[in-house]
Order: C-alpha cells, then structure tokens, then sequence
C-alpha cells in the first residue's frame, strides 16, 4: 500500500517522454497507455536509463546505447524522470 | 531431420550467422525486418550430425503483431500446421544491446526447449567498453552461452560444437511474477493438460501474456484452449491484475537484476548520452532541410552514375553482341535459321542483356542503402509525408526495396503490424519502377535525349522514377479511406541502426548472384519468347513473285503478328503507338524486358542489320521509323507516352501471383492488374492527346 502510494506520487512528479527536452539524461518511472508492453518488449522499461536525443514529430531516444525512434503518441506513455 | 530454430532480435545478425552456419547466401541488411519468411538450410556439427537450420523472422518478442511475428510464435510454440516442434532453439542475442535483447530469451526459455544463446557482435560490445561476464551469465540462465562474431566466422565452430548430441537440457522459466499471476499460469497449465493441449505449460504461459493470440480465432490452438485463457484472464482481472502487465514487467525486472550481474560498462555514461559517429551522421540526414536535400542528392547521383559509368560496360556488351553477330552471319548460309539466330535470338536476347550492366548498378546502390544502416533513417525521414497519406514511414522500407523488384518488396511488408497499411503498400508497391522496367526506360530515355549528356538523361530518369513515387502516393492517398480495416492508431517505433561500412565480398557475391538469375532468364523466358515472336513475324512467308516478297515491310503486316497487331492497333493508336509497338507492349506482359527484344526483333525483321554498334543501331531504327504517310512514330511526345505507359502499367503476372498469395484474395490482385493497366493506358492517352493538341 505504501509503496504503492510512493510510485503514484514519484508518478505526479514525472513528466511524459514526449514534453522532456532534447538532449537530457531521464530514467523511466512508469509506463502509462495502451502500447507498455510493446515499449518494455522493445527496451523502454522502468528503471532504465535513457537519453532523447531529438525532439519532433518523432524523437530518437538512445536505449542501451541504441538508437531508437519513436513518435510523439508512443512518447506520452513513457513518463521519465531527469537523472 | 531434427530442426533446429533461429531466432532473435531484428537486426541481431540472424541471417548472417544462419549463412555462417549453412553456407547459405540468404540476404542480409542494416534495417530491421529483413527477413520475413521462414528460410532453412542444412547445418552439419562437428560430431558429423545434421539438423535443418530454421531462420525465424526476427522479433522483439514473441507477442506478435506482425505476420511474419506470427510465423515465429508459431513455431516456436507447434502451433504451426505441418511442422514439429524444433529439437532446440538458437538464441541470437547481441552483446552491445544485451539489456534489450534479453527480453526475447526469457520467453523462448519459457518454451521448455533446450536453448543455446548466441552472443553476437562481441567485437562492437568491446569497443564500446562494455564487458560481459560469459560464465556468470551461462550459470544465471542455466544454457550454454558462446560468444561470436557471425560476419567474421569467429565463434562459428564453437556454436557448432555447442550443438552436440544429446541435446543441452530443456530450459528452465527464471522470472517470478505476483502470486495472483503465478497461480493463475498454474492453474491454467492444469487445465490445459487436461484437456491434452500439447505444450501446456509454455501455452498458458503466452495465453495469459499475450491478450491477442487468445481473443484470436485464428490463433493456431484449440477453441477450448483459448476459451479457458480467456477465463484465466479474466479472473485475474477481477483481482485488479493485468497478466499481460504483470508478465511483461516481471520479464523486464529479472533481465535487469541480470544485466545488473553480469554486465559492466567502462563508462556506464556513456552507453546513454555519448554521441556516436553514427548520431553525428544522423544530426545532417535526418535534418528536416538537409536530410531531404541529402535524400535527392543521394538518388540523383545514383541516375547519374547508372548512366555515365555503365557506358563502359554497356559498350562491352555492345562490342560482344557485335562479334557474335558477325561471326553467325559469315558462318550460317542464308536462311531462316540464319535469320531466327541474327534477327530473333541476337537481336532479342542482345537488346536485354545489354542493359545488365545498369541494372547491377542500380541493384549494387540499393544494396549499399540496405546495408549501410541508411534505409531505416529514409522510413523515418518520409514518416510525415506518409503520414499525409494513410501510410506510416515503416511502409517506405517495402517500397524501397520495390525499387529493385517489386516482389521482395511486397514480401516484406510482412513486418508491418497494421493489416490495413499493409494491404495499401501492397496495392502501391509495382508503381516503384522495378530493374525490369530499366531496360525499357533506357532505350527510350537513349532516343528522347539522343544528343544530351548522361547528366539531363539521370534528371529524366529521376523524374520518371519520382512520378512513380508520387503517383504511388497519391494512390494510397487515394485508397485510404476505402479501404477497410477497424484498428487503432499505428504507432511509429523503429530501430535505427549504427550504420555500417557494408561488407563487399557479401555484395558482390548477391550480385553475382543477381546477375546470374537475369542472364538465366534472358536465357530462358526471353529467349524462348524471342523465338515465339520471331516466328510469328516471319510466317507465313509470302509466295513467290507476290509484291509482299520483294518488300519486307509488307510481308511483316501479313505475317501472324502483323495481324494480330492491326487488330489491336485501334486501342494502342490514341496513345500514339503503331502496331508494332502495340505487340510489344502486349509480350510485355510476360516479362517487360520482352518490350525491347519485340522492337528489335520486328526492326531487325523488316529491315535487317546495317550498322555495328547494336544498340545505336536499334535506337536509330525506331527514330527513323514513320507511318504510312510518311510522319515519324517514334516523335518525344510518342516516347514520353510510352515512357509515362511502362511507370503505370503492372506487366508482371508473378507480381499479381505474389499480390494473391500476401493479400489472400484474388479480388485485389486481379483488381490491382485491371486497375494500373487502365491507368496507364489513360494517363499514355492523356500526355498523347494533350501534347498533340499542344504542339
């Protein structure tokens, strides 16, 4: 209970992947929306550290060292937090 | 035979290392969804065993969205009709990316099969200052872990020997989900079991998982199976626990509590935020003004280079043609098998081989863009122009590849998730000129820009090449809404890969390759439909003393070609074709190059050789050929139509078998051929009338 209550208010301080700038160093906090598993399956899974390297229509993020694109919709499901 | 399953990541080296381990020369690419089919070959160990290799398509997961995700599942599961279970499974895992990649293992350990991983690309992890304990992480997943290098053959044997007999131990499940979900995976297990479900385990295991596969009718299990899935699913609800969630999340904590163990980074920063060379590169073409100024650049040069280096080669082949027709003339005695190897067999068959050259060139470009790591930058470039469209940017990897035949293009768009983009890329694709329709832009662009440089030439091929593109574009534009297909938003998510200096004995090798199937079917196809036509155009013979005898011209209107060709001569006149051309637009249709040999076959017929060079002579003939009343037929405005003919039309009848078997229906397939053939004709129409009316 009371770690749930911790993760909802880290969750009310983490902003979406999407509105982060370009160029800062985030780490996943939580995955909101209909397309987490796809994300997680693909690497963007809480905890890990990522870089958006470019902002846009669709933005490039560099997970694990590779560089992944993906658009503005997909990036409102990742909420980050800056490292 | 025992088989053996391939499987991993896209673009974790999978196909490379299936050609390491085979011998095989299945194609390879720097761009996710390269393969798309299921592909086996023959992999024999050390200890003198043989299995049949599988190569799987690659996937991030084994939930699949895509068709040719859905072949992987359903294999690796036995779900798929005609096919056992695999013996064991080959795990590819890339060792710079172990993070994300281990995703995929945990669920092919769920399967109960004996696994091997695959540590590819251990040569890039080094240099990116990332170590990895191998004996740590063969003990933490219980398998047998090698190191490899598959583009090099390093770790090559020990993969094989790796695959020794008996067969390493069925793999064990390591993750742990909440107690709700873990009684659920038991429980449904139970029930599977007694309902005799083969696989009961690995099956409650992807039911609870992947909330598609047991809402689909037709997944490849059993009704009551994915009835009791359902249930289980639907219990767990109930308690406020989505499996799907909760199986995926368990997944991702156990590979990072792995990775935590076994992989260290020199600098961990620099794995997240350093710039490579490869984001160096991305900052200009990906740039929204100097990437598309890099993307016309790119194709521009490739024109121009198809027309002013392949002049050399061309004269080459010209100067062979040249010999050959020399030597048969002054050895055969005059005749009609002199003339069925001089005016059929040379003059057909020369007039498409003469173009191969153009050809590889433009198939050694294309292969360059695929291994080069540039094509997935193109997908993502074009993303908002497709987007207007109906399209996603992943659509343009398929249209790309259409470039070099329209056939693997289509194939390919197997990797698409959403069925109803899928189906409009299909419908699409042929409007990307194909090599085939290479030959027939080069004879034409020769004769429309006779005293131009190569310079004006590659901007005129260009421009046919774009109205192609656009023209494909407005189509799916077109089609989109009428199309039918109830899904959600596709979302845009690609990989973009470091990009790589491409491997050029690989190259070569594909092209040799290349070029060998196009000479086989010059040899083949070509050349039998050369015969067919010359003697067609030959027979009947007019009768002594008749004035068709003295004049070749005449004999050729009254041979059986002749004709068929002033019957047809009525549709094709409005476009501002003689008959000849009608008949060669017609053998066309089974193959385009067969619109070249028709030309010089019918030329060479009526008015024989009499210049050396080959194709200026065949190029001269058709400028100089005129109508009846003495206009010429073959006028720029002629040309362009026939140019504008060849972008629309779908001359390809195994394109239209490929378009039935992807789409499933005939209704689209047929309706695709009816509809660009008509499409053609009005628009060859349209230049030819508008430009009669114009000048």
């Amino acid at each position: 209970m009371i770690a749930d209550i911790a993760s909802d208010l880290k969750a009310d301080s983490a902003m979406t992947l999407s509105k982060a700038s370009a160029g800062c160093q985030l780490r996943i906090r939580q995955l909101e929306g209909g397309e987490c598993q796809r994300l997680r399956e693909i690497g963007f899974c809480e905890e890990m550290e990522i870089c958006k390297l470019s902002d846009g229509r669709n933005m490039i993020c560099s997970v694990c060292g590779t560089r992944l694109a993906l658009s503005k919709k997909l990036g409102d499901q990742v909420l980050v937090e800056m490292v | 035979m025992e088989t053996i399953a391939l499987v991993g990541n896209p673009n974790s080296g999978k196909t490379t290392l299936f050609n390491a381990l085979t011998g095989s020369n299945q194609k390879v690419g720097n761009y996710p969804g390269v393969t798309v089919s299921r592909v086996s070959g023959v992999l024999r160990t050390p200890h003198g065993h043989k299995y049949e290799l599988l190569d799987l398509p690659g996937c991030y997961s084994l939930i699949a969205r895509a068709p040719d995700e859905k072949i992987t599942r359903d294999v690796l599961l036995g779900d798929q009709q005609g096919s056992d279970l695999p013996a064991a499974v080959l795990c590819v895992v890339d060792a710079s990316n172990l993070e994300r990649h281990l995703y995929l293992v945990t669920q092919v350990m769920d399967l109960g099969l004996p696994v091997i991983v695959a540590l590819n690309k251990v040569d890039i992890a080094q240099r990116q200052g990332i170590r990895i304990n191998l004996e740590l992480l063969a003990e933490e997943l219980g398998l047998p872990v090698v190191a490899c290098q598959a583009n090099k053959s390093v770790g090559v044997l020990d993969i094989k020997h790796a695959i020794r007999r008996p067969l390493p131990l069925p793999s064990v499940r390591k993750w742990q989900a909440d107690k709700h979900t873990e009684a659920a995976i038991t429980g449904l297990a139970h029930q599977l079991k007694a309902q005799d479900i083969d696989n009961a385990g690995p099956h409650s295991i992807h039911l609870l998982a992947d909330a598609d596969y047991r809402n689909n009718q037709q997944a490849g299990i059993s009704q009551v199976a994915r009835q009791a899935g359902i249930d289980s699913a639907e219990s767990c609800a109930r308690e406020g626990i989505s499996p799907e969630d909760a199986i995926s999340k368990a997944r991702t904590q156990w590979v990072q509590s792995l990775c935590s163990l076994v992989v260290r980074r020199k600098d961990p920063a620099q794995g997240v935020s350093g710039l490579t060379l490869s984001d160096k590169i991305d900052q200009v073409v990906l740039h929204p003004f100097w990437g598309w100024l890099v993307f016309a650049g790119l194709m521009f040069g490739i024109f121009w280079t198809i027309f002013s280096l392949a002049e050399y080669p061309m004269g080459w082949v010209d100067a062979g043609i040249g010999l050959i027709t020399d030597g048969v003339a002054a050895t055969l005695p005059e005749g009609d098998l002199k003339d069925l190897i001089v005016d059929g067999v040379i003059a057909g068959v020369g007039s498409v081989v003469i173009f191969l050259p153009q050809i590889l060139m433009l198939l050694f470009f294309i292969g360059l863009i695929e291994t080069s790591g540039y094509m997935a930058r193109a997908a993502l470039l074009m993303d908002r122009l497709m987007n207007k469209v109906g399209l996603s940017g992943r659509a343009f990897l398929p249209l790309l590849s259409s470039y070099a035949c329209a056939i693997p293009g289509i194939m390919s768009t197997r990797s698409m998730d959403s069925a109803k983009q899928r189906l409009l890329t299909i419908l699409i694709a042929p409007w990307m000129s194909c090599t085939a329709r290479l030959p027939v832009y080069s004879l034409l662009i020769g004769m429309l820009l006779a005293g131009y440089g190569s310079f004006v030439q590659a901007l005129v091929l260009a421009s046919v090449y774009f109205l192609g593109t656009a023209s494909a574009l407005f189509a799916a534009w077109l089609l989109a809404p009428r199309v039918k297909g109830n899904e959600g938003p596709s979302h845009f998510l690609l990989e973009l890969p470091e990009y790589s200096v491409p491997d050029m004995s690989y190259t070569c090798r594909h092209l040799a390759e290349r070029a060998w199937s196009f000479l086989r079917k010059a040899g083949t196809v070509i050349l039998g439909l050369c015969i067919l036509l010359w003697a067609l155009e030959t027979y009947p013979k007019p009768k002594e003393g008749t004035p068709a005898a003295e004049d070749p011209a005449l004999a050729l209107e009254q041979s059986y070609m002749g004709r068929m060709g002033q019957a047809i001569e009525p549709v094709v006149k409005p476009l501002g074709y003689d008959w000849r051309t009608g008949t060669a637009l017609i053998a066309a249709f089974a193959a385009r190059e067969v619109f070249n040999a028709n030309l010089a076959i019918s030329y060479s017929v009526e008015e024989g050789d009499d210049e050396d060079e080959f194709l200026a002579n065949l190029r001269s003939k058709l400028a100089s050929a005129t109508w009846p009343d003495g206009r010429k037929i073959y006028t720029p405005l002629t040309t362009i139509s026939l140019l504008v003919f060849f972008v629309y039309a779908l001359q390809c009848l195994p394109t239209t078998v490929v378009v039935r078997r992807e789409t499933g229906s005939w209704k689209w397939a047929i309706g695709q051929l009816a509809g660009m053939t008509v499409v053609a004709w009005l628009a060859a129409f349209l230049v030819y009338q508008v430009g009669s009316l114009l000048s």
